[in-house]
């Protein structure tokens, strides 16, 4: 472990260098912070800080094809009381500089360290562990700008679930806190979904899709008026079978006469649109009275019907319809 | 694919479940069922043959053709215009149906009852052939599915059979005599054409003079013959043929109350007509000859509006009853009609003098029926041309009726560049002097019916034997809201459609 051994001078020289040491890094606490690109983050630094702007033009003109190396090491003005110079070598901060991709080798040691080190702590069930999000295997090349292949990408995620499996009442803070160095910005996956509750005029809302249409119907106590974007819904929906789609979760429930309804849909065409606003009532219909699950449930009305049009394939008529053979 | 399902046929409407289909022979609905069509109604399956894109690739495969010769059709087609007369054909009972007990008749009596609101009463039995005469029945409004036609009496009837009640009263009332001008508006299957039904019976209850354009776009659409009227400017045609069968549709509703009236005026163009002829024999005249048939329609109306006897000719003078005038349609005589000048440019709807004559009945000013009566006349706010005049004098008409004063800044005007018809625009204008005898347009817009009409509607369906469900308050909240807020015709497609009970009941 190179980050963990004494630093000489050699090495701290080395790390100016490099910019941001990967021991640095795994104390940042999200990768955003980071600069997007380390190698392009060199080179702007050197233009800006020594060349004059017609330098930098040229520079901006060469840096596609050209690596610029980096300037000489003055080991002499560094360090100008120690006359043994000369027998200095200069050392890799990390064992792994030479190989392909050292930053994300030398993570996957410490976190390989941690997990032997914490191995007999208990642990849950996978499916009971707090479900985290991940840095994709792309913005985890961008945070360590290095090409990780996916083969090792997976390893690292093998280690991270692992870790994350351990009991969160005994989860150590340093297996937090790298666990968290991993994680999303925000990690989505932790925002519950809160129902929204009905609000102070009594309205509830409940969204709803279907094929392509999506549908929102705000759900007031009322007397069972209808009304779908403006209009009334024997001007939406000519055929019967479409209204009763629409108003079958409060039909089934037999709360017709109860509610007023004011929908907003979008898209698609009428039966969508239709089965759109079911499931919507549905969950509008929830807020107000949340014993009715089971009922709904039971009507069909509470799953989501999430078929879309599947996709046409090349060399197919449809999405499976084969060209009709011809002899030659 | 037409279904083979009669659904005015009521001895199919109720399969036993013994004669239902087995489960297996009906397509298999997988997803949750989020409506209670009976699966009977599902179209087929279609059956999978044989065909090209069957065969399997990279497999030999030849085109078999079967030398098939033509079939000949041993059934013979149809005899011109049978197909016609089969669509337009009007079945008003069905001896299936059941039979309602208690059901009362409109009469002059029941017409002003507002007790009877939410019933459904029956028409005459003696005023049918007059109906039918004046074409008062239309072939899609389901009177073939009842033992008897009936109508419903809503709020609108009742305060129009009060209307009627008050131009005809007897006594000297304050309203004896007037000119009530209506148009009636509302979305499709609001009931429009049926209220213009119930308006006709009511005239006829009353012994009125009913006479009826039951399609304004059948003037128009130039299907009938027309001829231009020499010495007019801009050039005026008549349609001889209309007039012709508007007269005989006329004589044939109202020949008890034109038989018993006499020519009172003068009628120097009509050589044929003697003295002391009545006006059915008048009006027969027209429909004779069609090529005269305009200036008898304009003597008849002369006579049917006259309030007192030409000089010489007291003798027999009656007076004159009181007159109902409907058009079905209006906004079709809004706009350029199908008719061609010489120039092959289009006749603009007003140039036809039929169409003018009842369109300058609407105008304030001209108290076009000196004896009183009502004029009706009914447009669609959904399948009609759109006239963008007619729209906004609509909207002017509510205006005014909702207190809005044509120089309020409210008060709706044309958009600029909209282009809109000024012959249009000239019909709705505001009166200039308003007189006792003659009342404002007014425009009537039918809307759904209240929960307490659309349950006595629904028990009518269920005494008829058409619905089998217990009529509660929740079912009849139900089909209140399916139908759009009490749309009737929307109910009348509810009343009649085959349910699955199982799903519907659960």
């Amino acid at each position: 472990m190179a980050c963990r051994s004494p630093p000489s001078l050699i090495q701290a020289m080395q790390s100016l260098r490099l910019g941001p040491s990967v021991s640095c890094l795994a104390a940042q606490p999200a990768y955003l912070s980071r600069p997007r690109r380390q190698a392009r983050s060199y080179m702007t630094d050197a233009v800006d800080g020594t060349e004059t702007s017609e330098a930098a033009d040229m520079s901006v003109m060469t840096d596609v094809n050209q690596v610029k190396a980096a300037p000489p090491i003055k080991l002499q003005e560094i360090n100008p009381g120690n006359p043994n110079v000369q027998g200095l070598r200069i050392v890799p901060a990390s064992p792994a500089y030479f190989s392909g991709n050292p930053r994300f080798i030398d993570q996957m040691l410490e976190l390989e360290t941690i997990q032997a080190r914490y191995a007999a702590l208990p642990t849950i069930l996978a499916d009971d562990a707090p479900r985290m999000a991940w840095l994709k295997i792309g913005q985890l090349r961008e945070h360590l700008g290095e090409i990780i292949p996916v083969k090792k990408y997976k390893a690292l995620l093998k280690i991270l679930q692992r870790l994350n499996r351990i009991k969160p009442e005994m989860q150590p803070d340093e297996v937090r806190s790298t666990i968290e160095t991993f994680v999303r910005p925000g990690n989505p996956f932790a925002v519950q979904h809160v129902p929204r509750p009905v609000d102070e005029h009594g309205r509830a809302r409940g969204k709803g899709k279907r094929k392509e249409s999506s549908a929102v119907v705000q759900l007031v106590e009322g007397e069972g008026e209808i009304i779908i974007n403006g209009k009334s819904l024997v001007d939406v929906f000519h055929r019967v079978h479409d209204r009763e789609s629409a108003l079958w979760a409060l039909r089934c429930t037999q709360r017709i006469d109860k509610y007023n309804a004011w929908i907003t849909v979008r898209g698609g065409g009428l039966t969508g649109q239709a089965e759109a606003i079911t499931l919507a009532m549905a969950r509008a219909l929830l807020l107000h009275e949340p014993g009715l699950k089971p009922i709904l449930r039971k009507a069909g009305v509470v799953t989501v019907d999430a078929r879309r049009v599947e996709r046409k394939k090349p060399g197919r008529v449809k999405a499976r319809k084969m060209p009709t053979w011809v002899k030659r | 694919m037409v279904s083979s399902w009669c659904w005015s046929c009521l001895s199919r409407l109720r399969p036993t479940p013994r004669a239902l289909p087995p489960p297996s022979a009906a397509p298999r609905i997988t997803s949750a069922p989020f409506h209670s069509t009976a699966i009977q109604l599902a179209q087929p399956a279609k059956k999978k043959g044989p065909s090209l894109t069957t065969a399997k690739h990279r497999q030999g495969h030849q085109v078999r053709r079967k030398n098939k010769k033509p079939v000949e059709n041993p059934v013979r087609p149809p005899a011109a215009g049978e197909r016609k007369a089969l669509r337009k054909r009007i079945v008003l009972s069905n001896p299936n149906a059941l039979e309602v007990k208690g059901m009362q008749d409109l009469s002059p009596g029941t017409m002003i009852d507002g007790r009877l609101r939410g019933t459904v009463l029956g028409l005459p039995v003696p005023l049918l052939d007059q109906l039918r005469a004046v074409q008062a029945f239309k072939p899609k409004q389901g009177w073939s599915i009842f033992r008897r036609p009936g109508t419903i009496m809503r709020h609108d009837t009742i305060e129009m059979g009060r209307l009627f009640e008050k131009i005809s009263a007897d006594g000297e009332g304050a309203q004896k005599g007037q000119v009530v001008k209506k148009i009636i508006s509302g979305a499709k299957g609001t009931g429009k054409t049926v209220h213009l039904l119930q308006a006709m019976t009511m005239a006829f209850l009353k012994k009125w003079v009913v006479i009826a354009v039951p399609d304004a776009h059948e003037l128009v659409a130039g299907v009938s013959g027309y001829a231009p009227i020499e010495g007019t400017n801009p050039t005026q045609y008549t349609q001889p043929a209309a007039t012709s069968a508007l007269l005989a549709r006329t004589v044939e509703a109202n020949r008890e109350v034109l038989s018993n009236l006499q020519v009172s005026q003068q009628h120097p163009a009509l050589t044929a007509l003697k003295p002391s002829s009545t006006l059915e024999e008048l009006a027969s005249l027209g429909f004779q000859d069609p090529a005269i048939a305009w200036p008898v329609f304009q003597a008849l109306w002369t006579e049917l509006t006259a309030t007192a006897a030409a000089p010489g000719m007291e003798k027999n003078f009656q007076p004159r009853p009181p007159m109902l005038v409907t058009v079905d349609g209006l906004a079709h005589w809004m706009t350029d009609s199908a008719y061609r000048t010489a120039d092959f440019s289009l006749v603009h709807s007003h140039n036809l003098i039929f169409v003018k004559h009842f369109l300058s009945l609407l105008q304030p000013g001209q108290s076009p029926l000196k004896n009183g009566g009502l004029l009706l006349y009914a447009t669609s706010t959904s399948n009609n041309p759109s006239v963008y005049g007619l729209n906004l004098g609509l909207e002017q008409l509510a205006a005014r009726q909702a207190g809005i004063s044509p120089s309020s800044p409210e008060y709706p005007q044309p958009f600029a560049f909209s282009g809109v018809d000024p012959r249009v625009m000239d019909l709705f204008k505001p009166a200039e002097t308003s007189s006792a005898k003659e009342g404002p347009l007014e425009v009537q817009t039918l809307g759904g019916l209240t929960r307490d009409e659309t349950r006595g509607y629904m028990e009518y369906f269920a005494q008829s034997g058409l619905v089998r469900q217990v009529i509660d308050d929740h079912w009849v909240s139900d089909k209140w809201s399916l139908s759009g807020g009490g749309i009737i015709g929307e109910l009348e497609k509810l009343g009649r459609r085959v349910q699955n009970v199982q799903t519907a009941t659960n």
